[in-house]
């Protein structure tokens, strides 16, 4: 049966339940513990180490996020691992939950159109994402403020703001990635299991795995070749689209993200920063790839969802 | 016995008296007083001071108190008898003695030329009476002293050259000197002496009598000086005795180039593969004209960096031109800074400046980001058309 009227009737209340469900949740709560903390101890490490070691920064504040004191990872190195736990953690019960507790044709009996509830869930997902990631963001800068003492310029705000934006589109790929397994598999632990499975593969094994491949996929072994499909294969990964989309926008002496041959540096003025357009026009397509990955794994998610029988 | 040896003691006696009479003899036979001086005529210069020397010699008589005066002296002259140093109005010679005294003369400028003679009296108070007349002849030139001769008076140069002048200073007079050295150079010069093969810079340089003394000057005139001929005087001085030299320095002017943004500007905007225009100030702060003046610029590889107008015919002391030049990185051109170097030159004559380009790349790639996103969206859109059902 076709659909009559708009595809997004009934999604606002669809939006606020889930929300509320969301932020009230055990398992939201254990993860907003979980990021909160480690995230603290990862930027109490970074200002404590940039107290001693940092002499003269012009973007002192930025060093706040990356900078790294051993045995902990830098503050985005916790998000890069922590934001797709939270986003699967999120997303991978979402649809198959309502399965099993057979309460799926029961909302579907409400004027709400199946368009609206996963479109809802979504969103609803990413808002609470948007919210516990800009609390940290605030809880980050203010932490800064205190203990460094130096006011952040008008362009570290901006990249920090940016830096936010992407984090939450990261969350999003993670997010669409679990909805569209829970669509797919009945059974939410088997959802769950897959989701995070991937997330593994893509995290940790698929950057080590790429220049292996590049070298099968180049017959000729020529280095500047094998180079870039390497890294044109890592960059399927979301997390390595997050990292070198970080690693422009907080790092504003980064020229570029390939490769680079020798005679276009020179005469280069080395570690002058970029304006901050120039380096959103760097990550631009690594932002794009995040931007168009989550759209398209929720369309995947959505076509799956409309042509499945929901009563059970 | 006895007599014999009496008699033989009264010849030797006999014998021996004009045997000490004929001693006696041999002392020069004067007796009396003396004033002496070894040059009784002199010649001095009017407007100056001269010392004679004079001596009162006493030949075998008691000493007494001998008054001093000198007679004949011309109207205006001032003639001063010294003994060790202060005026004197007596002098006392012992036997056999002498008794240095100084007659010093100041002879007014204005004297007459013509010859006087002054003489010199010494009285006793028991009618001892020498007189020493002594003539003085006016001239209005003696013979130098010291003389200073230039080797190369006349020297040309720019404003950034160093001009030296090697001089001979020769001692005529009758003793050692030591001659000390000045010049007299215009404003801002730097003037200095130095021996003629040595670093030490010298404001005196002893010369033996009658030898000659190679020096250097060594004038550095300031580098903002304009073109035109400068003198210089050099004085040496030793001894009431002086010679002067002049010397000249002829300067001429030399053009110097600086390039620099509009404004002092040293950054420019370009963007990867298009060109861009930066206005670029070329000024002559030298002292003469820079003319053809070539322009040129060192880029990274694949950079084009051209000027319009090529070439610049001329540009007059303290004024500026301004050209355009564009610069378009390569279409490759990663974002950031680069140093770009422009020179202008004219005949050896260069001014260069290091400019700072912040090259951005074209937005093209990040509008058709936003068309992929749009794509992707346009997808879902379908996707809700095609698929959408309650």
């Amino acid at each position: 049966m076709r659909r009559e009227g708009s595809a997004l009737h009934g999604l606002g209340v669809v939006v606020l339940k889930e929300l509320s469900d969301h932020l009230t949740s055990a398992r939201m709560r254990v993860l907003e513990w979980l990021v909160v903390l480690t995230a603290l101890a990862a930027v109490y490490a970074a200002i404590t180490e940039i107290r001693q070691v940092t002499a003269q920064d012009p973007f002192l504040f930025l060093r706040l996020f990356t900078t790294a004191r051993e045995p902990l990872p830098s503050f985005v190195g916790f998000l890069s691992f922590l934001v797709p736990l939270m986003a699967i953690g999120l997303g991978f019960d979402a649809v198959n939950s309502e399965h099993n507790r057979r309460t799926l044709s029961r909302i579907l009996s409400q004027p709400i159109y199946r368009d609206a509830l996963l479109f809802g869930k979504y969103l609803a997902g990413l808002a609470t994402m948007s919210v516990s990631l800009t609390v940290l963001w605030l809880l980050l800068i203010g932490l800064g403020l205190i203990m460094l003492g130096v006011p952040p310029s008008g362009e570290e705000m901006a990249r920090a703001f940016i830096f936010l934006l992407v984090t939450i589109a990261y969350a999003g790929v993670w997010l669409a990635l679990a909805m569209l397994f829970s669509v797919l598999f009945r059974s939410a632990a088997t959802a769950a299991l897959v989701t995070l499975g991937i997330w593994l593969f893509l995290a940790v094994i698929w950057p080590s795995l790429s220049p292996a491949l590049a070298t099968a996929l180049v017959p000729s072994g020529d280095q500047a070749t094998t180079i870039i499909t390497a890294q044109m294969l890592a960059r399927l990964s979301p997390s390595t689209l997050f990292g070198e989309i970080v690693l422009a926008i907080l790092h504003p002496t980064t020229r570029t993200l390939g490769p680079v041959y020798l005679d276009q540096l020179q005469g280069a003025v080395m570690g002058a920063p970029l304006p901050l357009s120039q380096s959103v026009l760097v990550a631009w397509p690594q932002i794009v790839g995040l931007i168009a990955a989550s759209i398209l794994l929720f369309v995947g998610g959505y076509i799956a969802f409309q042509r499945q029988e929901v009563r059970a | 016995m006895r007599y014999r040896s009496i008699a033989l003691i009264g010849l030797l006696a006999a014998l021996a008296a004009p045997t000490f009479a004929s001693a006696d003899t041999t002392r020069p036979d004067v007796k009396g007083l003396y004033l002496m001086t070894d040059y009784p005529a002199v010649t001095v210069q009017p407007g100056t001071t001269s010392t004679l020397n004079l001596n009162l010699r006493n030949y075998g008589l008691a000493p007494e108190r001998l008054k001093l005066a000198v007679a004949g002296v011309p109207k205006g002259w001032t003639a001063t008898l010294l003994g060790g140093g202060q005026p004197i109005a007596a002098a006392m010679p012992a036997t056999d003695n002498s008794v240095a005294l100084d007659l010093r003369l100041d002879v007014p400028k204005d004297a007459a030329i013509g010859s006087h003679t002054l003489t010199v009296s010494a009285d006793g108070p028991n009618g001892a009476h020498v007189t020493l007349p002594l003539e003085v002849s006016l001239a209005k030139q003696l013979p130098a002293k010291l003389s200073l001769q230039p080797q190369l008076p006349e020297l040309r140069g720019n404003s950034s050259s160093d001009f030296s002048y090697t001089m001979t200073i020769k001692n005529d007079s009758g003793k050692k000197l030591l001659v000390s050295l000045a010049a007299d150079a215009p404003r801002n010069f730097d003037a200095s002496f130095t021996e003629a093969y040595g670093t030490q810079q010298l404001t005196a340089v002893p010369v033996d009598a009658g030898k000659t003394k190679d020096i250097k000057l060594k004038v550095t005139p300031p580098s903002t000086v304009d073109a035109g001929h400068y003198p210089v005087t050099v004085h040496i001085a030793a001894d009431g005795a002086k010679a002067l030299a002049k010397v000249s320095l002829d300067i001429t002017g030399q053009p110097k180039l600086d390039i620099t943004g509009r404004q002092g500007l040293l950054s420019a905007r370009a963007t990867a593969g298009k060109q861009s225009v930066v206005p670029i100030e070329i000024s002559n702060t030298g002292t003469a004209p820079a003319e053809n003046i070539k322009l040129t610029s060192s880029a990274p590889d694949g950079w084009k960096v051209e000027f319009n107008p090529k070439t610049i015919d001329r540009i007059a002391p303290n004024q500026h031109k301004e050209v355009q030049a564009l610069i378009t990185p390569p279409d490759k051109a990663i974002a950031g800074d680069y140093a770009t170097s422009l020179t202008a030159s004219s005949r050896g004559e260069t001014g260069d400046a290091s400019f700072r380009v912040t090259v951005t790349t074209s937005t093209m790639w990040g509008i058709a980001g936003v068309g992929i996103i749009g794509a992707a969206l346009l997808i879902m859109v379908g996707a809700v058309a095609r698929f959408g059902r309650r």
